[in-house]
């Protein structure tokens, strides 16, 4: 799941205050899930920026909004209608980067301003409280680490570990919150018997399935139609 | 529980109180309209269904209570002490809402007898626009309630209530008129296009034992008659009733008040059987009255004439192996106890000798009757109540008392036998205890008899009611079943296991999307304020419409003349002991104080949005006030509403407003007098924080 933080109040609010009408808009799925961008927090914030206008003597009128996911074109088309018959002036997206990409490709001239920031791919490790796991690299090497990712999850991205920094199975970068992930890889591996695997080197990474030869696009041929 | 699906809505299924009632009383919505302070609407539900419930909240054995899902954490909801407050605090309402019939219609209807089952079928039938009249062989009305219980449990006043609002419907009464000596069967027919044999179990069955004529032997009903008529029976000094049921205890009880020394029980049933209640049998024997168990009566024991003893005969069993009444004795055992008086309490029958030449047959000392259509062998006469059922409580005469009205408006309007459909009662089902093990106790509230050696000096009620505080902390132990969590729509929920993780009780679920079963939903409402997707909707009061709620009100008010700092206090409507700040707020009230109270079942159900509402609807402040320290029904509520105020007030420091504006309260001591402390020093802070030793002072 993508794992995003609600953006400070005041930016939010710089981004939008030259405009009047202003249309925020929830995502049902991933933010709703990390508790930052659901249909809650979209009422949480167009009231915030209700009472803060209010509070300096404007007159904007802010609106509420909230699809089940923003990165799909048909739960968005009743946004943009909305964006067009209401004569919104700006969006506020309260979904990941996915979204708020998606929904500016088929805004027109709408502006439309980030209400989060999106941190990374992770899940919930306890009551509100999320961890990075995956980052979406392109060519998953966890067969080799018995399932536990070091290129998220350790603070170097180290392919061969654990490097000085690893003191009592936590790392040096927060000691109190941030496990070392090959103390993590060892334990598991010694549970799986396979501690062995530790004695083989991992090569140097092929890097470019995470970033190389632009934007990266997936095809299912079996169901794939060009438009 | 016969559904499928583990999503109830209220409207599917009864609460176990309600279903266990005879007439289905409301129970669930008359309580959480006390626990609100609206006593009158609360009197209304009472009424819709049950004309007697100033008796019942003195004499009803209460199988609400006996049937109370708070029975699986702690103890039953005290629900008749509430009725009893209830009508005890609505007496010029109840008198001010009295109904006449919207319309006339054609029909007359004879009445025989004004018990329970008699008067609810007439007022029902004079409500329908009927001209009926009652007949009652007595000077009193009443029946039963009036003659045989005694005073100590049912003060005349209590009664009266009940039949005045009763009659002011519209129903004639003719008393000391006995039908068969007075007026006759035939011209009673000839009167009236139906009529209603609503007689009960008036008289006594006796003994058909040796010296059951001697001076000192007295039958049941007659004693309570005469005592209830203030022509007391003399007893001698040491007396003994016979039977084992509530009216033989009711005998006991009322012959101690007498003044023997000594009053004995005997019964053929262990204690255990007896069909007495519980705790009747308890205060029997907290006045001195001894219990003498497995045995029956085999002679009275007289000389010249005069009751000197009563012998007894082992009683073995009392029941067959299909639980009917068998009593098996063992002869070579028996005991005999020296007394003076006794008194036989081992049944009632009806009098049915009025009966004798119409074509209303009966047999063997019992009238012939349908039960499901109420009629008796000849057209157009009709029985309720226990002369129809045998034996029963005043609730099930009142129950029949409607089912009679029904039949018999059916066959007036058409001439035709109504067969009344059997209900089958769906109910919410027991709390399971897994539910029940995560609930906080609370013990019920009791109230203290009147000291026994006091009690037994005269026939003054021995029971006090509740004082205001007392209901209202009573009522809010109700679970108010079925009345929880409902996820708004599928389409709502992104399945993110929030109310899984927060629910206190583990009830929420997600199965594919959440679920939170109505028989586990303890309507906490913590789910639905922490809800992301704002999915969850509550169906006992909905905070998701909060925004609104306000904005209803202060359109009203006129948000601009409001005096100001203006203050919204959301406020534990659970920590309130009287209705001074229950009792809705007028507008000029507002306007003044400059403070909008809003009650709230537990503010733990408040939402972020509900914290920042207020300001956007104009309030400069908004205070929460929440029970006091772990006074909570929700374990670890109030620190997840400690929380949410916590992230309110960051968030409102961002947009401007300063945090100091949003503050929660605890509540010590007496809400009405330590809330007002808060609202005039939150009021007066200027962008700090009130703290609480400032209020102490």
């Amino acid at each position: 799941m993508i794992i995003a933080d609600p953006k400070p109040f005041g930016q939010v609010k710089g981004y939008v205050e030259s405009f009047e009408k202003i249309l925020i808009v929830g995502c049902g799925t991933c933010t709703t899930v990390c508790l930052a961008g659901g249909e809650a927090e979209a009422q949480i914030l167009a009231s915030g920026l209700r009472i803060a206008f209010g509070k300096d003597g404007g007159s904007k009128t802010i609106l509420e909004d909230c699809v089940q996911r923003q990165c799909d074109e048909e739960f968005i088309l009743p946004i943009l209608s909305r964006v067009e018959n209401e004569k919104i002036d700006a969006v506020v997206t309260l979904a990941c980067g996915v979204g708020l990409n998606f929904l500016a490709d088929r805004l027109g001239k709408v502006p439309i301003f980030p209400g989060l920031n999106t941190t990374f791919y992770g899940a919930a490790v306890g009551l509100g409280h999320w961890a990075e796991m995956c980052a979406g690299c392109g060519e998953c090497i966890t067969a080799l680490t018995g399932g536990i990712c070091p290129v998220a999850r350790c603070s170097k991205h180290l392919l061969n570990g654990p490097c000085g920094g690893s003191e009592k199975g936590k790392c040096e970068v927060d000691p109190v919150n941030v496990d070392c992930v090959w103390q993590l890889i060892y334990d598991r591996l010694k549970k799986l018997g396979k501690l062995e695997d530790l004695q083989n080197l991992l090569p140097a990474k092929d890097w470019r399935t995470a970033s190389d030869g632009g934007v990266r696009r997936t095809i299912r041929e079996h169901i794939y139609s060009p438009k | 529980m016969d559904k499928k699906s583990p999503q109830i809505s209220a409207e599917d299924v009864l609460a176990t109180c309600s279903a266990a009632c005879p007439v289905h009383t409301d129970t669930r919505e008359y309580v959480q309209r006390l626990s609100r302070g609206d006593y009158e609407g609360a009197l209304d539900i009472l009424l819709e269904v049950n004309p007697f419930p100033s008796v019942c909240g003195r004499i009803c054995h209460h199988p609400c209570e006996s049937e109370c899902r708070r029975k699986a954490i702690d103890s039953a909801v005290s629900l008749r002490m509430l009725k009893r407050f209830l009508v005890e605090n609505t007496k010029e309402y109840r008198i001010a809402r009295r109904k006449k019939p919207a319309e006339s219609r054609a029909g007359s209807v004879a009445v025989i007898g004004s018990g329970p089952g008699g008067l609810t079928a007439a007022l029902d039938l004079a409500l329908l626009g009927y001209r009926v009249t009652v007949y009652e062989k007595d000077s009193r009305l009443g029946g039963m309630l009036a003659h045989a219980i005694p005073r100590y449990r049912l003060p005349v006043e209590a009664l009266a209530e009940d039949i005045e609002d009763i009659l002011a419907a519209g129903v004639e009464v003719r008393t000391n008129c006995e039908v068969g000596r007075d007026i006759s069967l035939d011209e009673l027919q000839k009167e009236n296009n139906a009529i209603l044999i609503a007689i009960g179990l008036s008289e006594s069955h006796s003994l058909p034992i040796p010296g059951v004529e001697s001076q000192g032997v007295f039958l049941g009903t007659t004693f309570l008659w005469d005592i209830a008529n203030g022509m007391n029976p003399e007893l001698g000094d040491r007396t003994l009733v016979v039977g084992g049921g509530n009216v033989a205890i009711d005998i006991a009880r009322a012959a101690k008040r007498l003044g023997p020394s000594k009053v004995y029980m005997a019964c053929l049933e262990k204690r255990e059987e007896m069909p007495a209640w519980e705790w009747e049998i308890d205060e029997a024997e907290q006045e001195g009255i001894e219990i003498l168990n497995s045995w029956g009566p085999k002679s009275i024991l007289e000389e010249n004439g005069k009751v000197t003893g009563i012998e007894f005969k082992s009683c073995v069993s009392v029941f067959d192996d299909q639980r009917r009444f068998s009593p098996s004795y063992d002869e070579s055992v028996t005991t005999s106890v020296e007394v003076d008086s006794v008194i036989i309490a081992i049944g009632q029958k009806a009098d049915l000798g009025f009966l004798a030449k119409t074509p209303v047959v009966a047999e063997r000392g019992r009238l012939i009757c349908n039960r499901t259509s109420m009629t008796t062998s000849e057209r157009g006469v009709f029985a309720c109540g226990e002369v129809m059922t045998g034996p029963g409580s005043a609730i099930q005469a009142i129950a029949t008392g409607h089912d009679a009205a029904k039949v018999i408006s059916h066959f007036l309007e058409t001439g035709e036998t109504l067969e009344l459909p059997q209900r089958a009662v769906t109910t919410i089902g027991e709390l399971p205890a897994a539910t029940a093990a995560l609930a906080k106790r609370f013990e019920r509230v009791e109230v203290s008899l009147t000291d026994p050696a006091e009690r037994i000096k005269d026939f003054s009620p021995i029971e006090p009611g509740y004082s205001e505080a007392e209901a209202l902390a009573e009522s809010r132990r109700c679970l108010a079943c079925a009345t929880g969590a409902v996820l708004k729509s599928a389409a709502h929920c992104a399945g993110c296991l929030t109310c899984v993780r927060i629910c206190p009780f583990g009830v929420a679920r997600v199965e594919k999307t959440a679920v939170m079963p109505a028989q586990q939903c303890q309507t906490c409402g913590l789910c639905a304020a922490e809800c992301p997707a704002a999915g969850i909707a509550l169906s006992r009061f909905a905070t998701n419409g909060m925004k609104d709620t306000l904005g209803a009100i202060l359109s009203k008010s006129d948000a601009s003349k409001i005096a100001r700092p203006f203050v919204v206090s959301y406020c534990c409507l659970n920590e309130t002991t009287s209705r001074k700040f229950l009792m809705e707020q007028t507008e000029e009230e507002i306007r003044q104080s400059g403070i909008l109270r809003v009650m709230i079942p537990c503010v733990s159900r408040l939402s972020t949005l509900d914290l920042l509402s207020p300001f956007e609807l104009g309030a400069d402040k908004v205070c929460v006030i929440a029970c006091s320290e772990n006074g909570c029904f929700y374990p670890g509520a109030e620190e997840l509403l400690a929380k949410r105020v916590n992230r309110a007030r960051k968030f409102l420091d961002q947009i401007g407003v300063g945090q100091n504006n949003l503050q929660l309260f605890k509540t010590e001591g007496s809400a009405e007098e330590y809330w007002p402390r808060i609202w005039e020093e939150f009021r007066s802070a200027s962008e700090k924080t009130v703290d609480r030793s400032e209020l102490a002072q």
